[in-house]
């Protein structure tokens, strides 16, 4: 069975690249996964299979959370440790494996609304706070401020509420959260620099600090003008671009099927060539192996930090880019990179300007007048017209396949191949 | 003709052997517009009087106050020429039998350089040229630079020596030093026709020649002018002499004795030189006369030399006398009409020679056979050289040439862009051409169709094309070739609206402007800013002011200029570098090596180029740059944009697979060169080798998502370790200004890195020329510093030559191109710092 199967050899020299915390002291794992709440909750509702979702930082401690959390229920709890998208979202997908009854989040969420309807629990981090450095940041603003905590610092709520009294201690948590127009103070850990603009974006406060804990100081966020600057050049992009990649990034995030519906009408309806593309967590590897593909829109949550990155072949964008380039609204939309925000907007009776002139490369945007009104000879052979999405690009690649030269190659008997798997073949020592 | 009309116009576009299409070219400010001017008075479009004093062409505003042509435009004129005139065209292409009227269409084109695109566009559409020289100043940069570009089109020049007034009246030159001055300007243009024309090329001989008629004299702001022809008729019947042979006689070393009545070859005791004679003395003493004040000699003057005066000109005395004095005597119009008709070639005789140089499909098809006959009842062939705004907001008529068949309104044609290839759809239009019309100036006038040979506008194409393009009715017609221009768009300006909300205007804006410059480059970058790229801090301000006020109407705000720069290696890579897809299944080994001197700039010009036989190709390379010939044959791609100035060499030996991955290696190749390792600028001058390369003997396990980014990780690493540098633009830079003004140029060039390599005098003149080379970063407010430092007396003409590596090793902190480096970074919105090689490069 060994073609089937990975060599034993090469799984466990593998070396896995992760950043590990430091494991959580035995004796603390119960109070910081809190799980006699945990227990309680199983309890209460009476879930008879439990799935607990931990991000890869978390994972050394999974076994023992589980161990404890199955003694303390009297029930077998299951570890999901292979998150198939972001560890911030719930993964429905692999609960759904089991049948889960219910799913116990561990770490960082991000709070996108759900896709599913199993029953979850989010347990937070619990990250330590100097309160004594807070206070002494506070002092210069001589104003009512609202703290907000991110969530690894909501355990600590009842001691700020306590030394701040003058103060509003508001949690990211809560269900309406309203901040607009306050001056707020983020106490932030992880991830803060994604939740920052997205705290920005979508609450709009009317001055925006976050309390760096490092070397403790209070920094003014300002919008990072150059996050919307470069939607200009992307919007232009999209406009550019014949074949789109839709690259699925979410199992989890409510509405992600009508987002890419609404995609597909959208992108359609301005006669561009789609691909979705379904290949677990986007990578720079994966997604280059399509390079007919002009562009990629991710449907994922609004934390998904590959928005951010430049590495790959061809740009990222956001649902929000597309629908500015392609449904653009006569009042301003405003940026954001949670989709729920702009699905939901009427789809205009989009035709595009045929002949734009692309701000890109130049060029005249638009289609050719002449598709279909001349008649073209087929020839022997001839299967699909050039187009200017896959097949036209395909035909303009300069490997076209094992050529066959007939009566000028030799005639050679086959012979036996290698056996195994790519990885590693039978006859190839690993490495 | 006061009185043409359209019609008549269109009657004698049908016969093409007596249309002349022209180009008027020259140095700034040497008078082409008012010289066009005074053509124009005498085809009859504005009064006679107001030549010389209207810019006719200059139909903007701003080309009004500044006194500068930014446009050009295209004026048609018709115009009879007498019968003794004619005889002197000999060739049957030049003129139809029984037909004394010709048309004229004159494009007159801008001298500054920083709008030398537009004199590319008008260059292409004419067959003949008239260089325009200020007598004073002689042959300048930009005269070398338009005229080099003429003869590259195969354009016909003919000269005009302009500003004789001033000769006279300014210098005080006596008689044989302005001959001398003249000869050695018709010289200098004879030696720059040389240098890029052959004797035995298709145009034939054509060099201008005083005593063939071909080179004009005399002032455009006065309105006067001559050839030898007309000294030469006038002389004639005296010397019974023919009018051909006296021609000769007139100009070089011909001088005639009085005395004894004999020419001599020789200058002599008692002998003169007979243009000085017969040409320049008579011109001289009615200068004298008038400008002294002498009014009876100046009256007895006149019945000698045939001048009555109008009644109402009597009275006058001075300048203005003088002015209608030599008006009447030698008008201009009549003089360089003549020249026009006589010495440029019609269409049928220039497309002829032009069709190989046009038309990029094969040279016996419909369309090159109609081009080179200038057929009108042969396909359509037309090419679109430039936009000109309309009236209609966001609207252009496309401006162009008839090579073949006929244009007219509502004819269905193939509009191709610049990037269409023949049997692909990409760029083509079939589209009605909604009006045809003939564009004079400011005014336009609808004409119902244009036949072969002529240039005329289109309206209801400009949809469909961006700055130029083919329009052909002909289904297999391939394009007629893009134009090269001699400038590059190398300073940018950011823009951006001042009240946010204007964006979706600014947008707009930046497209219309796009249309409307032949050159200019408005972009988005990849962080998001609007680019706005242009020859010169003049070329933008113009630019940035037409967006203002014309294209987008809202108020900008912009940056400084700033150059962009090149990425390149000094050295060979040295380390082999090897880079491991993710899979770590693949391995790419490469170096990367420099450019030999010369290669970059012979890919730039199109010398060596992605589409040449590969095999002539490598033989080039191999000649010219002593690369390995089996190495150059197996050059994979150019890059960026599969044309730019980079390589990529296989130089690996029985690589299994290898041609499998040759797309994807390719692909990572183009991203790579377009976006460098030190800051995402464009790479130049840079050949990459790939020496090895091992595989994964499973096609899924060496894909394009293994492969092209693994390609673009190892060709930064062997950036890294080939000694990265940066290059900058520089300019060449002519000034010119007066001897006490020469040391104030060198301060202000040695304080902007700026060094001079030839300076010399102007013969015969007490100006001094002075070339430089100067960084581009550093040009920004040269012309003001320049004028401060030398009392307004030195005007300097910059134009992009080259790339300079800016010296200095970015990966030093304290260097220069680092700090460059890391504001680039900055501004494309990059992390700072620099790139590290351990994130390239792996280990075996």
């Amino acid at each position: 069975m060994s073609q089937f199967s990975t060599n034993e050899a090469v799984s466990l020299e593998k070396q896995v690249e992760t950043v590990l915390n430091p494991a959580t002291k035995f004796e603390l794992i119960d109070e910081v996964y809190e799980l006699q709440r945990c227990a309680g909750w199983i309890k209460a509702n009476d879930f008879q299979k439990v799935c607990l979702q931990f991000p890869d930082h978390l994972l050394q401690d999974s076994s023992e959370v589980a161990l404890r959390l199955g003694k303390q229920v009297g029930r077998t709890v299951y570890i999901l440790a292979d998150t198939a998208y972001e560890s911030c979202c719930i993964d429905y997908v692999a609960a759904g494996h089991i049948n889960a009854d219910a799913i116990i989040h561990f770490g960082p969420v991000c709070f996108s609304k759900t896709s599913a309807n199993i029953p979850y629990l989010n347990i937070y981090e619990k990250d330590e706070l100097d309160l004594g450095a807070l206070e002494q940041c506070l002092v210069p603003l001589n104003e009512k401020i609202v703290i907000l905590l991110d969530t690894s610092f909501i355990h600590l709520t009842d001691k700020i509420v306590a030394k701040f009294p003058d103060h509003t201690i508001k949690t990211i948590n809560s269900d309406n959260l309203t901040i607009e127009n306050d001056t707020v103070v983020f106490i932030g850990g992880r991830n803060h620099h994604r939740k920052l603009p997205n705290l920005k974006f979508s609450h709009k406060p009317k001055t925006l600090y976050y309390f760096n804990d490092k070397a403790p100081s209070l920094i003014n966020y300002t919008l990072d003008e150059k996050v919307l600057r470069r939607r200009y050049f992307l919007v232009e992009k999209i406009k550019d671009s014949n074949t789109v990649g839709i690259v699925i990034g979410t199992l989890g995030v409510s509405n992600y099927l009508k987002a890419i519906e609404r995609l597909k009408k959208l992108l359609t309806l301005h006669s561009k060539k789609y691909y979705l593309v379904s290949v677990g967590k986007p990578t720079v590897a994966k997604l280059a192996n399509f390079p007919e593909i002009d562009i990629y829109v991710v449907v994922t949550c609004a934390l998904n930090e590959i928005y951010d990155s430049r590495d790959y072949y061809k740009p990222i964008v956001t649902i929000y880019d597309v629908e500015m380039a392609l449904n653009p609204a006569p009042e301003g939309l405003e940026f954001t990179y949670d989709y729920n925000d702009v699905i939901t907007r009427p789809l205009n009776d989009v035709t595009s300007d045929p002949n734009d002139v692309s701000l890109l490369t130049g060029r005249i945007r638009g289609t050719s007048t002449i598709q279909g009104a001349e008649l073209v000879s087929k020839e022997a052979g001839t299967v699909a017209l050039n187009t200017n999405h896959g097949a036209g690009f395909l035909a303009n690649r300069t490997w076209k396949g094992l050529e066959r030269d007939v009566g000028g190659d030799e005639v050679k008997m086959a012979s036996e191949g290698r056996r195994g798997i790519a990885q590693s073949y039978n006859d190839e020592t690993s490495g | 003709m006061v009185n043409f009309t359209v019609d008549e116009i269109r009657a004698v576009m049908d016969k093409k052997r007596n249309i002349r299409n022209m180009s008027v070219i020259a140095h700034v400010d040497h008078g082409k517009s008012t010289l066009t001017d005074s053509l124009v008075s005498k085809a009859g479009i504005i009064a006679g009087a107001k030549a010389g004093e209207t810019r006719f062409t200059d139909t903007r505003k701003d080309e009004q106050d500044r006194c500068i042509t930014i446009k050009s435009t295209a004026i048609s004129m018709y115009f009879e020429l007498e019968d003794r005139d004619l005889v002197f065209i000999t060739n049957p292409e030049q003129r139809e039998k029984e037909e004394k009227g010709f048309l004229i269409n004159l494009i007159d084109s801008p001298g500054h350089v920083d709008f030398s695109s537009e004199v590319t566009a008008a260059l292409r559409v004419t067959d003949g040229a008239l260089v325009v020289v200020d007598c004073v100043s002689g042959v300048c940069v930009q005269t070398e630079t338009v005229l080099r570009q003429a003869i590259a089109e195969r354009i016909k020049p003919i000269l005009f020596m302009n500003k004789m007034d001033r000769a006279l009246l300014e210098l005080q030159l006596d008689s044989e030093e302005l001959y001398q001055t003249f000869q050695r300007i018709v010289e200098n243009v004879n030696v720059i026709i040389a240098t890029y024309a052959d004797d035995n090329g298709p145009m034939g001989n054509i060099h201008v020649d005083p005593s063939k008629g071909s080179v004009g004299f005399g002032s455009g702001l006065h309105g006067w002018a001559f050839t030898l022809k007309q000294f030469a008729e006038m002389y004639s019947e005296k010397f019974k002499i023919d009018v051909v042979k006296l021609m000769n006689r007139l100009w070089g070393e011909n001088f005639f004795n009085p005395k004894t009545k004999k020419w001599a070859k020789q200058k002599e005791a008692d002998n003169k030189r007979s243009f000085c004679m017969y040409i320049l003395d008579p011109i001289y003493k009615i200068f004298d006369s008038i400008m002294n004040y002498r009014k009876e000699e100046y009256e007895a003057l006149f019945p000698k030399l045939g001048i009555q005066l109008k009644h109402e000109d009597k009275d006058k005395d001075g300048k203005p006398l003088l002015k209608v004095v030599m008006r009447t005597w030698l008008p201009a119009g009549e003089a360089l009409l003549q020249m026009i008709a006589i010495h440029l070639p019609s269409p049928v005789t220039a497309q002829k020679y032009r069709m190989e140089m046009l038309y990029e499909g094969p040279h016996d098809d419909e369309a090159a056979i109609g081009i080179k006959n200038c057929d009108p009842n042969a396909p359509l062939m037309m090419y679109v050289s430039k936009m000109v705004p309309t009236s209609d907001k966001g609207r252009f008529y496309a401006f162009g040439r008839v090579f073949s068949g006929k244009v007219a309104t509502g004819m269905k044609a193939r509009i191709m862009g610049p990037n269409y290839t023949p049997g692909k759809k990409e760029d083509l239009y079939e589209k009605a051409i909604q009006r045809t019309i003939l564009m004079m100036g400011r005014n336009v006038e609808a004409i119902e169709d244009v036949p072969s040979g002529n240039i005329c506008g289109l309206v209801g194409v400009d949809q469909f094309l961006v700055k130029t393009g083919t329009i052909t009715t002909f289904k297999d017609a391939h394009n007629l070739r893009v134009m090269k221009f001699s400038v590059s768009p190398v300073v940018r300006v950011a823009v951006e609206p001042k009240n946010p909300a204007d964006l979706p205007k600014l947008v707009e804006g930046l497209k219309r402007l796009a249309k409307s410059d032949p050159m200019v480059q408005c972009i988005i970058e990849e962080s998001g800013e609007h680019i706005i790229a242009g020859a010169g801090e003049l070329h933008l301000e113009i630019c940035l002011k037409d967006l203002e006020e014309d294209h987008a109407c809202i108020p900008i705000k912009k940056s400084d200029p700033v150059v962009s720069y090149r990425e390149t290696v000094v050295e060979e890579s040295n380390q082999m570098c090897l880079s491991k897809s993710p899979n770590k299944h693949n391995r790419l080994f490469m170096k990367a090596v420099p450019m030999p001197e010369g290669l970059a700039e012979d890919i730039d010009d199109g010398k060596v180029n992605p589409r040449d036989d590969f095999k002539s190709r490598a033989r080039y390379l191999g000649e010219k740059y002593e690369y390995d010939v089996t190495e150059a044959r197996k050059i994979w791609c150019f890059g960026p944009d599969g044309t730019g100035p980079n390589i990529l060499v296989d130089c690996t030996k029985g690589v299994q697979y290898l041609n499998e991955i040759k797309d994807s290696v390719v692909a990572g190749f183009q991203w790579a060169t377009k976006e460098g390792v030190l800051s995402e600028e464009n790479l130049r001058g840079v050949r990459f080798n790939i020496y090895d390369v091992t595989l994964h003997a499973d096609a899924i396990h060496r894909g394009g998502g293994q492969i092209i980014p693994t390609t673009r990780r190892c060709l930064y690493a062997c950036l890294l370790t080939a000694g990265p540098r940066l290059m900058e633009p520089v300019y060449q830079c002519e000034i010119q200004c007066p001897e006490v003004a020469v040391g104030g140029i060198y301060g202000v060039l040695n304080r902007r890195r700026g060094h001079v390599f030839e300076e010399q005098q102007v013969a015969g003149t007490p100006m001094f020329v002075v070339k430089a080379y100067l960084p581009v970063n550093e040009s920004f407010g040269f012309t003001a510093d320049l004028r401060s430092n030398t009392g307004g007396q030195a005007f300097p003409q910059c134009v992009f030559d080259h790339w300079q590596i800016l010296p200095g090793d970015p990966l030093e902190t304290s260097s220069r191109p680092y700090t460059v480096v890391q504001e680039t970074r900055k501004r494309k919105g990059l992390k700072e710092g620099l790139p590290d090689l351990s994130q390239y490069l792996d280990k075996l």
